[in-house]
């Protein structure tokens, strides 16, 4: 099973940070996803991609939570030379991410 | 609590973004306010530059584009406009609208310019009086880069806005306000909210926030349905319908594409956001925690649940200045071997960029079709009957003539390099780096001022 089994997201930058939103689309889903996305595993799955840190917060109303992730960006949407300069698909990555 | 409902559509979402959704909107979704955002972090610099370049130029020109489709049908049903498209100079943008105006035979359009973040000409003034301008992020000091400046600009909040609108303004141009400011100013303006209502404004902003980025709150870039969203093509933007408490029904333009739905708006709320709890803007620190969604008809949701605190004592402000060019080249590699060719063709071209000199600070290389989204978290394209492998080398170089090197020299990967190679291209033009300078001010640094373009001679509509 992967996270996109269980939900929805959408990414974003603000700088050198790429914010990563996820939405569960059921109660059910966001517990297991609550237990499975720590920081730590978050880190690990986008590895190299984030030279910074990964902070999670949670909005529990719309049973979303929102990964950000800093020096994620190669410097930046202006300064980066990645493809996905403004962290568009960031998203999609941890939509990939198989859960225990 | 009254029954009066504010009606705000969200016109633009970036400098290019299409017109036709904002006329549309104008002319079919009963609005009160077209809130128009036009600027994103590069966009000040570029404008800046068009500013240095020719002192009429230096907003984003797609407003008047958009004014002369929706202003008619602005002016018959009473739609205010509400803009940052102002850019890095609204004065201009301004007097643009006015020859529009004029030329549509509508001189009665009262034009309000809202001044005050443009901080360029304040830099010396403001650190004598201590302001640091240290780096956000690195803590590094303004003067290592003061002298590539291009722009400094202050994210200023609604105050500016509410007093146009106060004085009669039909169309509201602004540098740069917050994207949640082209919101707040109208509601606080027909609600008389007070500036330090933190729960009302806190409420707002989430408002603002789900729709500020248009079609992305009504079906686009839906990553959680995009296959069953009808009429991409035709997408309708989001209207907030805002009651007087802050919370709002969101909706879009009636017949158009799209979908207003508990779906797409929670994608939106995540939407470049940091903390939840503490989502800053000039005009209030923002609390989206406990932000909840209700489908209350079709294309209807109802958005209730923010609420705020009292806003920074600083402001953001946002420095550009010149980092560079970008040297970039693509190349393709075919069967037999394409995987094994890709990195002999790569020490070619680094080979000669060598011993042509080359100087630059950073370089990638992706495949695209392969690693071009997520690097080396993909495995490497390596399958013996691969077809064709995509090459993309660019390099963060100091000059233009550095850039130019980068093509220049895999130019002879045609007829010097590994076999199987095409799509070398033409010489791509060059594209120049503007790095942003986070920095704070104190607030009471920043005062907006408000300049009715010329005397309101025309009764109101």
């Amino acid at each position: 099973m992967r996270v996109a089994d269980l939900a929805h997201g959408r990414s974003g930058d603000k700088g050198d940070t790429c914010n990563v939103g996820i939405v569960a689309w059921d109660d059910a889903g966001y517990a297991t996803l609550r237990a499975a996305l720590t920081e730590e595993r978050v880190a690990a799955h986008y590895g190299d991609l984030v030279k910074g840190s990964v902070t999670r917060y949670e909005l529990p109303g719309i049973r979303a939570f929102n990964f950000v992730l800093t020096g994620a960006l190669d410097g930046g949407g202006t300064m980066s030379l990645r493809s996905d300069h403004l962290g568009k698909v960031m998203y999609a990555w941890l939509l990939r991410m198989e859960l225990p | 609590m009254s029954g009066k409902v504010v009606r705000l559509g969200a016109g633009m979402a970036f400098w290019g973004d299409s017109v036709r959704p904002a006329i549309e909107m104008v002319e079919r979704g009963d609005i009160d306010y077209l809130c128009c955002d036009h600027l994103a972090e590069l966009t000040m610099s570029i404008l800046a530059k068009q500013r240095a370049a020719n002192p009429e130029r230096g907003y984003t020109r797609d407003v008047i584009d958009l004014l002369r489709g929706a202003l008619p049908a602005c002016v018959e049903k009473g739609v205010k406009v509400v803009t940052n498209a102002g850019g890095a100079n609204p004065r201009a943008a301004a007097r643009a609208i006015r020859a529009l105006a004029d030329e549509l035979g509508l001189p009665g359009v009262r034009i309000a310019v809202v001044l005050g973040d443009d901080l360029e000409d304040r830099i010396d003034d403001l650190d004598r009086a201590g302001v640091s301008f240290d780096n956000l992020d690195t803590g590094a000091e303004l003067d290592t880069v003061r002298d590539r400046l291009t722009h400094a600009a202050v994210y200023t909040g609604c105050e500016g806005i509410v007093e146009a609108l106060d004085l009669g303004a039909d169309i509201v141009v602004c540098g740069r306000v917050t994207d949640i400011a082209l919101y707040l100013g109208p509601l606080v303006h027909e609600f008389g909210w007070s500036l330090d209502d933190w729960e009302r404004l806190g409420m707002a902003t989430v408002v603002a926030h789900a729709i500020e980025c248009g079609g992305q709150a009504t079906g686009g870039l839906y990553a959680g349905g995009w296959a069953d969203v009808d009429g991409l093509e035709t997408l309708g933007y989001p209207i907030a319908e805002v009651s007087e408490d802050g919370s709002a029904v969101l909706t879009k333009t009636p017949g158009s594409g799209g979908e207003v739905s508990i779906g797409t708006v929670s994608e939106q709320l995540v939407y470049e956001i940091l903390d939840p709890g503490s989502y800053l803007t000039a005009d209030v620190t923002a609390d989206f925690t406990n932000v909840t969604l209700e489908e209350v008809g079709p294309d209807r949701v109802r958005i209730t649940g923010g609420t705020g605190r009292e806003r920074p004592a600083t402001l953001k402000v946002n420095m550009g200045y010149r980092a560079g060019f970008v040297g970039e080249a693509q190349f393709t590699y075919t069967w037999p071997d394409a995987y094994a060719k890709a990195p002999r063709g790569l020490a070619f071209l680094r080979k000669r960029l060598e011993r042509a000199g080359f100087r630059y600070t950073e370089d990638i290389v992706e495949y695209p079709g392969h690693t071009s989204m997520w690097g080396s978290r993909v495995p490497a394209p390596d399958d013996p009957d691969l077809l064709e492998l995509v090459v993309r080398y660019a390099a963060r170089c100091p000059d233009a003539t550095e850039a130019r090197k980068v093509f220049t020299e895999s130019v002879p990967l045609y007829n010097n390099g590994p076999a199987g190679v095409a799509g070398v291209g033409t010489r791509p033009p060059l594209k120049e780096l503007y790095a942003i300078w986070p920095c704070l001010v104190p607030r009471e640094h920043v005062v907006q001022r408000v300049e009715m373009l010329e005397p309101a001679t025309a009764a109101a509509p």
